[in-house]
């Protein structure tokens, strides 16, 4: 009898162990960069609910800082050793993936067609869908902090000689008026593209990717005027001041505003639970309507060396649908999914009304004005120390612009 | 033959010249050259990991090839004709400079007063020395990182202890100020590099022989005296040694920048180090669309850099060299 009872134990040990490894061989692996480390457990979260869906798929993933990530994944797909599923800016930095061959053609392979318009926009390019804006989009806009404008029964500004002139009172008043993170340019970068769009409109954007306008045209210049008047509503140290030094700054309440964009309100969290912000259109040039930009959260392309390409289609499409989608508005950023609305996120959707008024793509996006977001980027620090002149700076944006006309 | 190798052969039972028959070497051959197979092993390691990749740069050099893709074309030697010609390169080799001449006077003074008064074993020398070493021993990138937090304007704590101590005169955005982000980098580095200085300086000093010393004494030199006219000369190779590894080590920094002031050098390039500059070429200073990216041309830099300072620090050598003979 006890022999029995110890053989059927082994048998059927032996049986779990042969069925689980079995399992183990069928489950696919798939590693997955992202360049948000502060939205880890976020995205996490979602994914864990994808294998909960999908229980033969794994997603491995590895969260790189946003500086060292183009470094890092531009040297992993020249070596061949990128990682199955990879975010990639859309529009020039896609299509030059696109020609090197790095990424799956998944036009006719993947169903785009419950995403929003301009989502379907961005991730086409000639005809071709190579990405899938999985983590949504992002609207860049002026944050605030509403227990200090309500404290000294301040209110949002909305043109440029109001800003400049809250910037003086909340001096006077011991505050900080902004926090800006300028080391790396790439807020003055956005700054600079919401003052030209209050100016220009999104008309006015698509005639100077047309080269029927100019950055030089002297009214898009006064756009560079006050983006050098701003610099003095900037925090101390600004063009030494990190970008997550920055925001986290802001989270605290150590500035009254900060230029930011709807990816951004989960860090502030991360950092301050209690953060109380609002978020406005980014105040315009007189005369012009304010402004916001808007930019996909780097869509995810395949790589085309995946050994799982199939499985990797199954999750981007997976992460397009309503669940996913959900769970992204609710937790991270907007969505790009139709229909999808912030369930109780009041920062989302007073960004969703921010965005409704002026809002264009961001530069970096179109291939007329892909170089102009970087241009930008270098060349702010010069323009707010007087390096620059604002007809100098505006002539260097121009000369990267390549006209569609052309 | 000498008579031990004579023993060994016949104790192995197998000559020297017997193997060399059994492979077909001649063994005149194997006499003059037989060394050269204990340097093939670290040749080879050298070839494949130093000159290999050096060649394989130097061909990418001569295409546009951006990094991204498959795609390039042969422009021979535009590229480096471009780098000749291109300000920014200049611009980063000035800072360079600056951090060099500069970090090149701490180091033989400050570095050599300390050094010197090491020698003179104080109480505790041992700790000292591990204090003043311990900079260079830390990642440059935790260092960078470390400064970066305390000369914040916002959230580091030296400009508050410059206002506690009533030096409120002296406090600054460090970093975000163009008249003072070179020189705050250029004192972090030469912190981090002090140590250097010091142990190559005492290890310099503990062979001065104590005799010339005494001797120079007895002549009736005083203190200074017997430093300026004795001791010095004798610390010439320390002080070659430091110049040349003062100087490479100038012109290739890169992370401690990087971490200190971002990939534009800020603020608008004051700060910008050739390191940083090949960087930003190569990979471009943010995630997003940049023409200015190029992997050719970055590379075509870097080798512009590097025979510059393969000849800059050859002529370097001979020159001190030179004087290390005549001292």
């Amino acid at each position: 009898m006890k022999k029995s009872m110890f053989r059927t134990i082994i048998a059927a040990s032996i049986l779990a162990a042969t069925s689980s490894f079995a399992l183990a061989q069928d489950k696919v692996n798939l590693t997955m960069w992202h360049n948000h480390p502060e939205w880890k457990d976020r995205v996490q979260a979602i994914l864990d609910r994808f294998e909960e869906k999908h229980p033969n798929i794994a997603i491995q993933l590895e969260e790189i800082s946003g500086t060292n990530y183009s470094a890092r994944l531009n040297t992993a797909l020249a070596a061949g050793e990128a990682p199955d599923l990879f975010g990639l800016n859309p529009g020039p930095t896609t299509a030059e993936a696109a020609a090197a061959g790095y990424n799956v053609d998944l036009t006719d392979r993947l169903d785009i067609s419950g995403l929003t318009d301009s989502a379907k926009a961005a991730v086409t390019i000639d005809g071709r869908v190579y990405s899938a804006p999985i983590l949504g989009s992002y609207t860049v806009g002026l944050y605030y902090h509403r227990k200090i404008f309500a404290e000294h029964g301040l209110t949002p500004p909305s043109n440029q000689t109001e800003f400049m002139a809250l910037c003086d009172t909340l001096r006077d008043k011991g505050i900080t008026p902004m926090i800006a993170p300028a080391q790396d340019g790439i807020i003055p970068s956005f700054l600079y593209a919401m003052m030209v769009s209050s100016v220009v409109g999104s008309d006015g954007f698509d005639a100077i990717r047309a080269g029927t306008r100019k950055f030089t045209d002297p009214d898009v210049v006064k756009a560079a005027y006050f983006l050098k008047d701003s610099f003095s509503c900037f925090q101390e140290g600004a063009l030494a001041t990190p970008y997550v030094e920055g925001k986290a700054l802001f989270a605290l309440g150590q500035g009254a505003m900060l230029e930011g964009g709807s990816a951004d309100f989960a860090g502030f969290l991360e950092t301050n639970p209690n953060v109380d912000v609002g978020v406005v259109p980014f105040p315009a040039v007189d005369g012009g309507t304010p402004a916001t930009v808007t930019g996909m959260e780097a869509p995810y392309n395949i790589n085309s060396k995946s050994e799982h390409i199939d499985e990797a289609i199954t999750f981007l499409q997976w992460m397009m649908s309503e669940e996913p989608a959900q769970m992204v508005v609710d937790t991270i950023t907007l969505t790009t999914t139709k229909g999808i609305v912030p369930s109780d996120n009041r920062v989302m959707k007073e960004m969703i009304e921010a965005g409704r008024s002026n809002d264009v793509r961001v530069f970096y996006e179109l291939p007329e004005t892909g170089a102009v977001f970087g241009v930008v980027q270098q060349n702010a620090a010069g323009l707010f120390l007087g390096d620059l002149s604002p007809e100098e700076f505006s002539e260097i944006v121009q000369a990267a612009v390549k006209p569609s006309g052309n | 033959m000498t008579p031990s190798s004579r023993t060994r052969e016949s104790t192995s039972g197998v000559s020297r010249r017997d193997a060399a028959k059994s492979v077909g070497v001649p063994s005149g051959m194997i006499k003059e050259y037989g060394h050269l197979l204990f340097v093939l092993p670290g040749l080879l390691f050298f070839l494949s990991v130093m000159v290999g990749p050096t060649m394989f740069a130097f061909v990418v050099s001569l295409t546009d090839w951006t990094g991204r893709g498959n795609a390039f074309e042969w422009v021979w030697f535009d590229n480096f004709v471009k780098a000749l010609s291109h300000w920014p390169l200049y611009r980063a080799a000035i800072n360079n400079l600056i951090l060099f001449i500069s970090i090149l006077i701490f180091q033989h003074t400050i570095g050599l007063f300390i050094a010197v008064q090491l020698n003179e074993k104080p109480r505790f020398m041992e700790f000292y020395r591990a204090v003043l070493f311990m900079p260079v021993i830390i990642s440059l990138v935790s260092t960078g990182f470390i400064w970066t937090l305390m000369l914040s304007s916002n959230i580091g704590f030296i400009n508050p202890v410059l206002r506690d101590l009533g030096l409120g005169f002296l406090t600054s955005a460090w970093l975000s100020n163009p008249a003072t982000a070179l020189p705050t980098v250029i004192a972090v580095t030469a912190w981090n590099s002090v140590g250097w200085a010091i142990i190559i300086y005492v290890s310099g000093l503990q062979n001065v022989p104590e005799e010339l010393k005494q001797a120079a004494q007895i002549d009736g030199a005083n203190g200074w005296q017997t430093f300026r006219r004795v001791i010095f000369p004798q610390l010439s190779p320390s002080f070659t040694a430091l110049t040349v590894l003062t100087f490479i080590g100038t012109f290739k920094t890169f992370d401690l920048v990087y971490v200190l002031t971002g990939p534009i050098g800020s603020p608008n390039f004051r700060t910008d180090v050739l390191g940083t500059l090949i960087y930003r070429t190569a990979f471009g200073a943010s995630g997003n669309y940049s023409d200015e990216v190029s992997m050719s041309f970055a590379i075509a830099m870097a080798l512009v850099v590097f025979l510059f300072m393969t000849v800059i620090a050859w002529l370097m050598i001979i020159f001190l060299r030179r004087r290390e003979i005549q001292s």
